[in-house]
């Protein structure tokens, strides 16, 4: 295929030659149970996908189910009881690390309540809480036991697993929770609570947790990359700009890789190593699309997406043919955002970085 | 597909035992397109109810469903499963005496003069008269007060009503009354006041004015109990005479939309009105037949599962629901999405499973009578073969075989909690972008399996420019697609076979007031996407010459104002269509791609 990209396309704005189908062909929706749906990672054989879905009755809020692309069936491997998030496979085992509540002895009158909301027929905007009870925990799917991970109060989530599966980066607020806040801090902590998370780095074992980052504005959505560095998003204080960053796994060598000035979040490494995908409200408040970015974050970023609704949490398979994201783009039921799926093409994404001007600076 | 719509409701999950299903996808692929083709050939001519053409094609799939081994269900010999229904009605000569107190009575009679309403009682009646406004009566439900008979006494009275709603009342007002103005909603008024007979007339101030209504396409093999015709101007006059009154000036007063302008009775005169209607009677063949369980039933819950698909068409599309432009009026309407693609995913369904193990028995089902009013299908629930509470789920396929981008749209969600895991499931390995929809009140075969309380789903890829036209055409049929939607039902039925689980049957709130269809009089040539879940109203496309293209508007434009009111779905838009005058221009707001641009209609009078 011969791609219509001209050398100076990225810089003069005129991208509009490329369009989603460019990179993603067979875009379908891949989950229909349920309310809403996301953050669908891979398993490392590319066979199966956990994600997060609203799909039990009793349970309002998102609990982690495994689909299998053999059988098409899904199972769920959560506890069942209080809310979820950022499932991920541990590379060279039988376990499945997640964010859960489950042990907040309030869970079960917290779904009740909002099933009754639910109920009333009101409607509000969605909101994740950041919930201070959540932590993480690793199930073992052949022995069914789970395990917790990290106990410090405070929301613990977002992580990755390691490539070797020894290591776990992820986000946690526990900085808002272990220490005396200013009143200017306390006042923080009621208004927004992300403002308070850094990112961590842990043993799969949840021994050694040591803190990387110290700097105002919420830090997460955390996974390693295949060397063996750490992709972040890094949120300003504002808590309305937030960009890509790289480091490496013991803190050093922090580099932003894009500059929007916009909330460009949801970095998520593509195999070959070559590059990031991302999503970005960059052209709209509130419209996410997924972008895309060299690994030395010189060039500026590509857009991937081209639909109206939110697509977001861009993921490739293990073997970078495919892509998993999160998206509203069904509307109706799915408006909350279900996973979708799409063939990605990977020599029609090297082909537009390399055809991308460098990265711009954005006016303030 | 007939031409109707509606919606509505919530669900929860289950978890069923899955199991890959088997399709061969060469073979199923070459035998797919073979059932299109013969399906959709001029041989066929259509395939309309009761024709020839719908008997050959009914011999052709009994001779597939012998091929593969099915057999006609436990106790009969035959796949074919006769029904009746009348093929068409005509006026036999309608005559009307209207006599004035001490003159010779003066005889009306003629088509363009004196016209049976389609549903009336062949029968005479006589009586004295009352003008009763537009015979509207809007029910105590809707808080509206609105009642055309309030201190009128019809009873043993033969009652003269005005045509449509009244013309100058607010947007509002004509939005409500406009659902009651269907003419056997207000014969059904006007018999339950006691009225013997009941003569319409076409006001002045009206469009089609003094003209009789033509005698339109009915189904309904019996009258309404009611000897009820239409009449012109011309057979008015003397009536009116009697009253003193001028017709224009009486409709008027009742144009205002007040609900105190009273009827009244006309005093001197009574009338014989001898309504002469043929109701022509014929018989369409549903064909269905079975794929035996392969284990003993023993112990297992709601033995069948079925699978159905209309067959039947238009045939060259004269009697009703024919959209061919003029210059192809007439011409066999080969149906080839609607519904050889449909038919034909029922017999790989029924190909793929004949060579498996069934847990269950397999029920396929071709209907016929679907575009003249789901008849075949309602004639198999009315009077099953066997009893309903045995069907485990009922799975339809009309216009399947166009699809585009991907998309299916699967409809009738709603009616159990077990579809969206169920569909979810079965499509990872068939891969569509899934459109769900709850609302199993569609204008296909599925409407008639939801009212028989019948856990279901339909099958849809979309409306498209030639849908129920003749050019509906084999070569336009996506058979790389289609073979696919048959396999992710294929799934969807081998879960459904091997479950212990069945689906629980979900009532789905209808969600739209159905008391008469709204006397939909007006004409815009817009082709509404059913299968669309955009914000707005996507067309589908536009009516060759009709006052949509004439007003710039096409294929893919997103209508999300008209006249004033936002449009967000169909429904607000048939509401909205109710708002509308004919002539008179109307301001159109529309998204093509993301330009916002703006346009005027002008309605025109459906005849
Ligand atoms: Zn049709």
């Amino acid at each position: 295929m011969a791609l219509p990209i001209s050398a100076s396309s990225a810089s003069s704005g005129s991208q509009s030659a490329l369009s989603e189908s460019t990179f993603l062909s067979r875009v379908r929706r891949l989950t229909v149970d349920g309310k809403r749906a996301g953050e669908g990672y891979w398993s490392p054989d590319g066979k199966r996908l956990v994600f997060q879905s609203e799909r039990d009755p009793a349970n309002p809020f998102y609990q982690i189910f495994v689909l299998d692309f053999a059988t098409g069936d899904t199972k769920r491997i959560s506890p069942g009881v209080g809310k979820t998030t950022c499932a991920f496979f541990r590379p060279g085992s039988s376990e499945i690390m997640f964010g859960s509540t489950h042990l907040d002895p309030k869970s079960k009158q917290y779904q009740d309540e909002e099933l009754a909301f639910r109920a009333s027929g009101k409607e509000r905007r969605y909101a994740w809480d950041y919930d201070p009870e959540m932590d993480i925990f690793a199930v073992d799917e052949k022995t069914g036991t789970t395990k917790r991970l990290t106990t410090a109060r405070g929301y613990d989530a977002e992580g990755g697993y390691s490539p070797d599966g020894q290591w776990i980066v992820f986000s946690s607020m526990r900085d808002a929770y272990n220490r005396t806040l200013s009143a200017a801090e306390q006042k923080q902590l009621e208004l927004d609570a992300s403002y308070f998370a850094e990112v961590y780095i842990m043993k799969a074992d949840g021994s050694g947790q040591t803190r990387l980052t110290d700097w105002p504005g919420y830090d997460g959505g955390t996974f390693f990359t295949k060397d063996g560095k750490i992709v972040w998003r890094h949120f300003e204080e504002n808590g309305l700009v937030a960009n890509v960053w790289t480091m490496n796994p013991d803190g050093s060598d922090k580099k932003q890789l894009t500059d929007f000035g916009a909330m460009s979040w949801a970095p998520y490494e593509h195999p070959s190593g070559e590059y990031f995908v991302f999503a970005s409200n960059k052209l709209g408040f509130e419209n996410f699309e997924v972008f895309m970015v060299d690994k030395a974050g010189a060039k500026e970023p590509v857009r991937i997406t081209y639909t109206a609704g939110f697509d977001g949490l861009p993921v490739p398979s293990p073997d970078g043919t495919q892509m998993a994201f999160t998206s509203a783009r069904g509307g109706g039921a799915g408006s909350a955002g279900q996973i979708y799926l799409a063939q990605w093409n990977h020599e029609a994404a090297m082909a537009a970085l390399k055809a991308a001007g460098p990265r711009q600076t954005p006016k303030r | 597909m007939t031409n109707t719509k509606h919606v509505v409701v919530a669900m929860a999950a289950a978890c069923l035992v899955a199991s890959t299903p088997v399709f061969s996808q060469t073979a199923t692929s070459s035998r797919t397109r073979t059932h299109v083709e013969t399906l959709a050939s001029d041989k066929f001519e259509g395939r309309l109810t009761g024709s020839p053409g719908e008997k050959l094609a009914a011999d052709y799939i009994i001779s597939e469903l012998k091929r593969m081994g099915a057999r006609p269900l436990p106790g009969l010999t035959d796949f074919r499963l006769p029904f009746t229904f009348t093929a068409g009605s005509k006026d036999g000569g309608t005559t009307l005496a209207i006599t004035k107190a001490g003159s010779a009575p003066q005889l009306f009679s003629g088509a363009t003069t004196v016209q049976a309403l389609s549903f009336s009682d062949s029968a005479e009646t006589s009586g004295a008269i009352v003008m009763a406004g537009y015979g509207l009566v809007v029910p105590e439900s809707q808080n509206f007060g609105y009642d055309s008979y309030a201190g009128l006494d019809v009873k043993d009275k033969i009652v003269v009503v005005f045509r449509y709603f009244p013309e100058d009342a607010d947007q509002q007002t004509r939005a409500i009354l406009a659902r009651y103005a269907d003419l056997r909603y207000k014969a059904q008024a006007a018999r339950q006041r006691g009225a013997k007979g009941m003569l319409v007339v076409t006001g002045p101030r009206s469009p089609n004015a003094g003209a009789v209504v033509p005698m339109s396409f009915d189904t309904a093999i019996a009258g309404s109990g009611l000897v009820a015709a239409s009449i012109s101007s011309e057979a008015f006059a003397p009536i009116m005479a009697a009253s003193g009154k001028s017709l224009e000036a009486v409709q008027k007063e009742f144009d205002s939309g007040n609900p105190h302008v009273a009827g009244f009775a006309i005093p001197d005169v009574t009338v014989t009105l001898k309504a002469n209607v043929i109701r022509q009677q014929q018989t369409g063949n549903n064909v269905v037949g079975y794929l035996p369980a392969t284990a003993p039933l023993t112990g297992v819950n709601k033995p069948w599962v079925a699978v159905g698909a209309h067959y039947d068409h238009l045939g060259r599309g004269t009697t009703g629901g024919s959209l061919a432009g003029k210059d192809e009026a007439n011409q066999i309407h080969h149906g080839a999405d609607d519904n050889a693609s449909g038919s034909a995913t029922v017999l790989a369904i029924g190909d793929a499973f004949s060579q498996q193990p069934r847990k269950r028995h397999l029920l396929l089902a071709f209907w016929s009578g679907e575009e003249l009013g789901l008849l075949g299908s309602n004639a198999f629930v009315t009077k099953p073969p066997f009893p309903l509470e045995q069907m485990s789920a009922y799975l339809n396929f009309d216009m399947v075989g166009r699809v585009a981008g991907n998309k299916l749209t699967v409809q009738a969600t709603g009616t159990s909690a077990m579809w969206p895991r169920l569909l979810e499931q079965a499509n990872i390995a068939a891969g569509f972008d899934l459109v769900l929809q709850e609302d199993p009140y569609q204008p296909t075969d599925v409407g008639s399996f939801n009212t028989a309380s019948v856990a279901c789903l339909t099958f849809f890829t979309g409306a498209h420019q030639e849908y129920h036209k003749p050019s509906d055409t084999a070569d336009k049929i996506n058979y790389e697609d289609l073979v696919r939607v048959g396999e992710l039902a294929s799934g969807v039925v081998r879960r459904l076979m091997d479950s212990a689980d069945v689906p629980q049957f979900t009532k789905v709130e209808q969600k739209t007031e159905t008391g008469g269809r709204a006397g939909l009089r007006l004409f815009t040539g817009t082709i509404p996407d059913y299968a669309s879940d955009v914000k707005g109203l996507l067309l589908g496309g536009v009516i060759g010459g009709g006052p949509a293209e004439q007003a710039g508007l096409a294929k893919g434009d997103v209508i999300i104002e008209i006249a004033g009111q936002s449009i967000t779905n169909i429904y607000d838009y048939t509401y909205a269509l109710e708002l509308l005058k004919i002539g008179e221009p109307a301001k159109v707001v529309y998204m093509r791609g993301s330009d916002k641009r703006e346009t005027t209609l002008t309605p025109s009078a459906r005849k």
